[in-house]
């Protein structure tokens, strides 16, 4: 017998099939051995791939200090001004365009005196990759660190509390080691978003091979000086890096789920 | 000694706590009241864990109306154990010394009483309800507090083992000799553990001279919240 098909089925498998897999499928079934081997031979892929990884990393650390102070906020002062303005905040480097972002840290950090604090000369360094990956990354780190704290049994802090903690060694000593797996998946999406990034980080830190570029700007000068072949490699590599952060974190829920 | 005077708490429009006094110098002191009538929150209010609307707390002498939990010197033992799970059970006992509370030496005397021997090197998750429950009161005692608060702390323990634990913990209070206030909805419970007892009923406190009687004057209430959550049952049936 025939099953009935509802319209949710007729058109979010199709959609979902032409808008989301096969622009990926018809990115990685470009994919040939010229353009690989001549990606892999060029020193300033390499380059954007180590600038990559290291500046993600950094930026994904950064988030996640701040959203652990954000989670402070969050459990102990929530009626504080400070806290109703960075959880507004925090939502806005989402919804603004990331041209933005990076035209504002070049305002606040660049070479010349715009900002408050004068020239830094931070602009066009690795540095400004750093905190422009940082700026759009950080918000999911709070965002994660919050829900996190969320969950934790309240009872755990009073107890901590009663015990003779002031509320910040409380934080410490038993929220935070009860946090793992909110940190863990904090560090993943602020990781991946931060690899992602490029609008903000072209910005700020620039696109310069072998100093600043990172994978996005790769792809996106190999596709203007006409190279697809190295454009496709460089592409599924961080299709490739993404896909292995999206799998551990599917993983963690999975196990999540099934311990509960 | 514990005195509190005149504590109100309302949620919304909902007056949870209408003036509650009460004074207690030592002994054992079961609150009983049912689900809702606002043992928690009175308790909540002591330990500072939430504050009241109104009203005044002392422990010795010692107004400790707004002060933080961390200030007040207070043993407090949650309805689930809230233990630290990353900690071993003797790490969780000994907490309080990290901020200068309680001595080891107490620790060991609490380990001996509530037979904790075989299990002080193992996590939480790794220990039974009863176990759980047993360290989560070893570590407000190890705390060396002036008035200890339990909040049904049994709760989550199967009938088996409550009938085990209940003369353990009594026996452990006593032998501290700090004055406790122990809330409960349970009758056979409140004889067991209690020296003195209270009831809460429409947000006050009465003073009752048993048990038996506490469970009189909650009794309309009681049976009033079995009839609704029966009818609530039959209806989700």
């Amino acid at each position: 017998m025939m099953s009935r098909k509802n319209i949710i089925d007729v058109l979010f498998i199709p959609l979902f099939l032409l808008l989301v897999i096969y622009p990926l499928v018809a990115l990685l079934g470009r994919l040939t051995g010229g353009g690989i081997s001549e990606t892999f031979q060029d020193i300033y892929f390499w380059q954007s791939f180590k600038n990559t990884l290291i500046a993600a990393l950094a930026a994904a650390l950064l988030s996640l200090l701040l959203a652990l102070g954000f989670g402070y906020y969050h459990l102990f002062n929530r009626n504080t001004i400070i806290y109703k303005i960075a959880n507004t905040m925090n939502d806005l480097p989402i919804a603004i365009p990331h041209t933005v972002a990076g035209l504002a840290l070049l305002l606040a950090f660049g070479r010349n005196a715009f900002g408050f604090i004068g020239p830094t000369g931070l602009a066009f360094t690795l540095v400004a990759v750093v905190m422009a990956m940082f700026f759009v990354s950080y918000p999911l780190a709070a965002r994660t660190i919050s829900s996190g704290v969320d969950q934790i049994d309240p009872e755990i802090v009073a107890v901590a509390r009663s015990l003779g903690d002031i509320p910040y060694k409380a934080y410490l000593r038993v929220v935070i080691p009860a946090l793992s797996e909110a940190l863990f998946s904090g560090f993943v999406l602020s990781y991946a978003r931060s690899l992602s990034e490029f609008a903000a980080v072209a910005m700020f830190g620039g696109n310069v091979p072998g100093t600043t570029q990172v994978l996005a700007s790769y792809v996106f000068s190999k596709v203007e000086e006409g190279e697809l072949g190295m454009a496709i490699t460089a592409s599924a590599v961080c299709i490739a890096i993404s896909a292995l952060l999206v799998a551990t974190l599917s993983f963690m829920n999975y196990r999540r789920v099934k311990d509960a | 000694m514990l005195e509190f005077k005149n504590i109100k708490k309302c949620y919304g429009d909902q007056q949870v706590l209408c003036g509650v006094s009460m004074k207690m110098e030592s002994g054992i002191k079961v609150i009983i009241g049912i689900n809702g009538s606002g043992k928690t929150t009175l308790l909540k209010i002591i330990a500072g864990i939430i504050s009241g609307d109104n009203g005044k707390v002392f422990i010795n002498s010692r107004d400790v109306t707004v002060l933080p939990p961390e200030e007040r010197n207070l043993g407090y033992v949650p309805q689930h154990p809230a233990l630290f799970n990353h900690l071993t059970a003797w790490d969780n006992i000994i907490y309080a010394s990290r901020n200068g509370r309680g001595f080891a030496e107490t620790g060991k005397l609490m380990v001996e009483m509530l037979g904790l021997q075989d299990v002080l090197n193992k996590k939480p998750l790794e220990l039974s309800g009863g176990y759980r429950s047993r360290v989560s009161l070893a570590r407000a005692l190890t705390s060396d507090p002036e008035v200890m608060l339990l909040d049904e702390p049994l709760s989550d323990i199967d009938a088996s083992t409550k009938e085990k634990l209940w003369p353990e913990f009594r026996r452990t209070l006593k032998n501290n000799g700090i004055p406790s206030i122990y809330v409960t909805h349970d009758l056979h419970e409140a004889e067991l553990i209690g020296d003195t007892f209270a009831a809460m009923v429409k947000g006050q406190i009465v003073n009752v001279a048993s048990a038996a009687e506490a469970f009189e004057a909650i009794k309309d209430s009681y049976l009033n919240e079995t009839v609704l959550s029966g009818i609530a049952a039959l209806n989700v049936n």
